[in-house]
């Protein structure tokens, strides 16, 4: 696919194959990168003090099985 | 690509499925190779995307890929990132991918492959694929709103409430169902029950792991449980080989009820990250990775299908399952085809991620038909089985009695030779003490999975291997499912409870976890009980519940999808959810009026309650029955499956008024009355 359609290549800046492996895997248990939640952070809210990783990983943990979660069968 | 390349391409992928199509369907006498059955489909799939996907997507939806999905307009670096559609499409195909295409399909087998073929290749492209795609489309133009919330904000709150006490209802009904999977798979298998309960050592030190020792290291600690599993596997043979060991872990059906009832309720209230988050871990990557190598396998292997197209039991008179090809075959293979549950993913986590509209069709359109493709798949695995052994393994001992005589007897009778010692031996085999009777698809699937892989890697004793991982594979995803579904269900309840008395909603709270995981529990666990102590295997009376439910979930999201597409002012469009919606309304009112009040004992409750109350009125005790007590709880259970059907049909006519009235109300209003955000349409 052309990258012009695919804006999120400057998203991930080392998108290699390997990366996109890693992802992929992180996608599928709902664990996402910390390393992208540190960019969002320092783009969107730089004096805010970020999570750090263990913090960061348990509430996304919390998440996938709070309220408003759905399993299928 | 040059147009004409193009077209000339489809072209040849369209003439090619249509010629694999004809030889599954029209060759007849002699087996038929799995391998035209997979190009068929893979051809149907490619052919539903590129053309129909494409034209429901840009024409009825209007995706707009300048238009801001919710990940755009409020990231915040948790819930809401806009992420590559390849990552959203296996994040997204792991939250749909469960149980049912894989234990429907096999249970579908016993009418021969190519009905259950030609519903799911039908079935997942005008309903299935395009339910799951126009939900996470809406949810999408809600900022990633539930189905629940959905339909109050766009049928009122009536209709969201009475939405509400049905998705309840059908979780309860689908986690009894995959809990009795689970307990008909391991009961009296020593190597089996031992190596699934590995899997909770196993996830408390993986939990422990990332809380402590090394926090958020997903991968070094999935790989680490995916070892000490595979050594379960191996462990499990030895454990049941041993005469000490063995009888500790040779469990009844009643007992492996009651600790998986148990086991449920302690792991949903603990807290997730000890147990049930790397469990979840764990499942999740065996389930993907399973899947794919059975793929692989089975195009390596490409094996002969020994089920022939057609069996004689499309009559309805089928030992699997009871009731005619219309409607029970279409709710039987439910999720493979169309899947209500994939509503409520599509407006979960999913939508929150989607980083462009574009990406819509291939994540929604394309997950599901890879979904089919598992389901396809799955019964390539049952009809590869002899298929002599194939009913052995489905057909309750009411039907065949206990011992490979009585069954290899029983089952010729029916045109499927099979000998005593076939029988045997494939026990011996698995690692197996027996394989009659072990009713619920899995073992079924186990069967014949290990057959495939077995070409692939064989030697000695690996079928018995890769039965007990194939079981492993099944069983950790299931019970999963039954845990995270139990806290779902949890939640649902506090929600309910919480409109009657507000301090009932607060998750924090202890008194309210507990009394609403207990009920949740309770509530399964009863269905799951009587399905255990059931004549007839139990498979035979839930999963057509379940299925109906199913089905009937995904009739009402697909009603609310066509008042969307009416408020939209889509009119034009209507028919593409509006045949879906018809048709699985059709197919689930027969299905329910039929397992209420059908005449034949085996298909309608009422009829099995009046054979009970006429033997009792008789002084006679009926099998399974040992008590007159007994008796009368089979009566009131199905008196209980006779209500609950009834339920599901009060619910979803419920909402198909609610859902007519909105929509006839927004045809009259000339502009679109849609509740979208972002750049809503004609605001």
């Amino acid at each position: 696919m052309p990258s012009a359609r695919d804006p999120l290549r400057r998203l991930s800046p080392t998108g290699g194959p390997w990366r996109r492996v890693v992802d992929v895997a992180r996608a599928l248990i709902g664990a996402p990168d910390y390393e992208r939640y540190l960019a969002h952070q320092a783009a969107h809210h730089p004096g805010a003090v970020p999570l750090d990783r263990a913090a960061f990983f348990a509430a996304r943990q919390a998440a996938r099985f709070a309220r408003g979660a759905t399993r299928c069968c | 690509m040059h147009p004409i390349v193009h077209r000339m391409l489809f072209g040849i992928v369209a003439l090619a499925g249509a010629i694999c199509l004809g030889v599954v369907a029209l060759r007849r006498g002699e087996p038929v190779n799995a391998m035209w059955l997979v190009a068929a489909s893979i051809a149907v799939f490619v052919i539903a995307f590129r053309f129909y996907a494409r034209y429901v997507a840009t024409h009825a939806l209007g995706i707009d890929p300048a238009r801001l999905t919710p990940a755009r307009r409020r990231p915040d670096g948790m819930d809401y990132v806009a992420t590559d559609r390849h990552v959203v499409f296996g994040h997204h195909f792991a939250a749909i991918a469960g149980a049912g295409p894989l234990i429907g399909p096999v249970l579908a087998a016993q009418m021969g492959y190519l009905p259950g073929t030609l519903w799911i290749l039908v079935g997942v492209v005008l309903a299935g694929a395009v339910q799951d795609m126009v939900i996470l489309f809406l949810s999408t133009r809600r900022d990633g709103r539930s189905l629940g919330d959905m339909i109050r904000s766009e049928l009122g709150n009536a209709a969201g409430g009475v939405a509400m006490v049905g998705i309840l209802a059908i979780m309860i009904i689908l986690l009894a169902v995959l809990a009795l999977v689970v307990v008909k798979a391991l009961a009296q298998s020593p190597w089996g029950t031992f190596t699934v309960a590995m899997t909770i050592p196993v996830a408390l030190l993986m939990g422990l792991y990332l809380r402590y020792l090394r926090p958020g290291r997903v991968g070094e600690v999935s790989l680490l449980g995916l070892v000490l599993l595979l050594a379960s596997v191996w462990l499990g043979g030895v454990v049941a080989a041993n005469p000490a060991w063995a009888p500790l872990f040779t469990l009844e059906a009643k007992t492996l009820a009651f600790a998986l009832i148990g086991y449920g309720f302690i792991a949903s209230v603990l807290p997730v990250w000890l147990l049930l988050a790397p469990r979840d871990y764990l499942s999740t990557f065996l389930k993907i990775g399973t899947i794919g190598l059975l793929a692989i396998a089975i195009f390596i292997v490409a094996p002969d299908l020994r089920m022939p197209a057609v069996t004689r039991f499309i009559d309805g008179s089928g030992p699997v399952w009871a009731g005619s090809l219309f409607p029970f075959l279409f709710i039987t293979i439910a999720c493979g085809a169309v899947s209500g549950f994939h509503s409520l993913v599509a407006s979960g986590t999913t939508p929150k991620m989607i980083a462009s509209e574009a990406d819509i069709r291939y994540i929604g359109y394309g997950a599901m038909l890879m979904e089919a493709f598992v389901a396809i798949m799955a019964l390539v695995a049952a009809c590869v089985l002899e298929p002599g052994v194939y009913f052995a393994m489905n057909s309750p001992t009411a039907l065949i009695g206990g011992t490979v005589e009585s069954a290899a007897q029983a089952i010729s009778s029916w045109g499927f030779v099979v000998t005593p010692e076939m029988l045997a031996s494939t026990a011996r085999d698995i690692g197996e003490t027996t394989i009659l009777s072990r009713t619920g698809g899995a073992p079924t699937l186990a069967v014949g999975m290990a057959e495939i892989f077995n070409r692939v890697i064989s030697g000695e004793g690996m079928l018995a291997f890769w039965y007990h991982y194939a079981i492993l594979f099944e069983a950790l995803f299931i019970l999963t499912t039954v845990d995270a579904g139990t806290r779902v269900g949890r939640f649902m309840i506090q929600d309910l409870l919480g409109t009657v008395h507000a301090p009932f909603r607060q998750t924090e709270s202890w008194t309210a976890n507990l009394v609403a995981t207990a009920l949740c529990v309770a509530g399964w666990g009863y269905f799951l009980y009587a399905g255990v102590v059931d004549p007839l295997g139990g498979i035979n009376t839930l999963w057509p519940l379940f299925g109906i439910a199913n089905q009937m979930l995904a009739a009402m999201a697909l009603i609310f999808a066509t008042v969307c597409l009416v408020k939209m002012k889509r009119e034009r469009y209507v028919w593409i959810t509006l045949l879906p919606t018809t048709w699985l309304l059709i197919c689930t009112f027969t299905a329910g009026w039929q397992k209420i009040f059908h005449a034949n004992p085996r298909i309608g409750f009422l009829a099995h309650a009046r054979t009970y109350t006429d033997a009792q009125a008789a002084g006679e005790v009926l099998a399974p029955a040992q008590s007159l007590a007994e008796m009368q709880r089979i009566i009131t259970n199905d008196y209980v499956n006779a209500s609950l059907a009834t339920l599901f049909m009060g619910v979803v006519l419920a909402l198909l008024c609610f859902g007519i009235r909105a929509a006839l109300v927004a045809r009259r209003i000339p502009v679109p009355t849609v509740r979208e955000v972002g750049h809503a349409i004609g605001a």
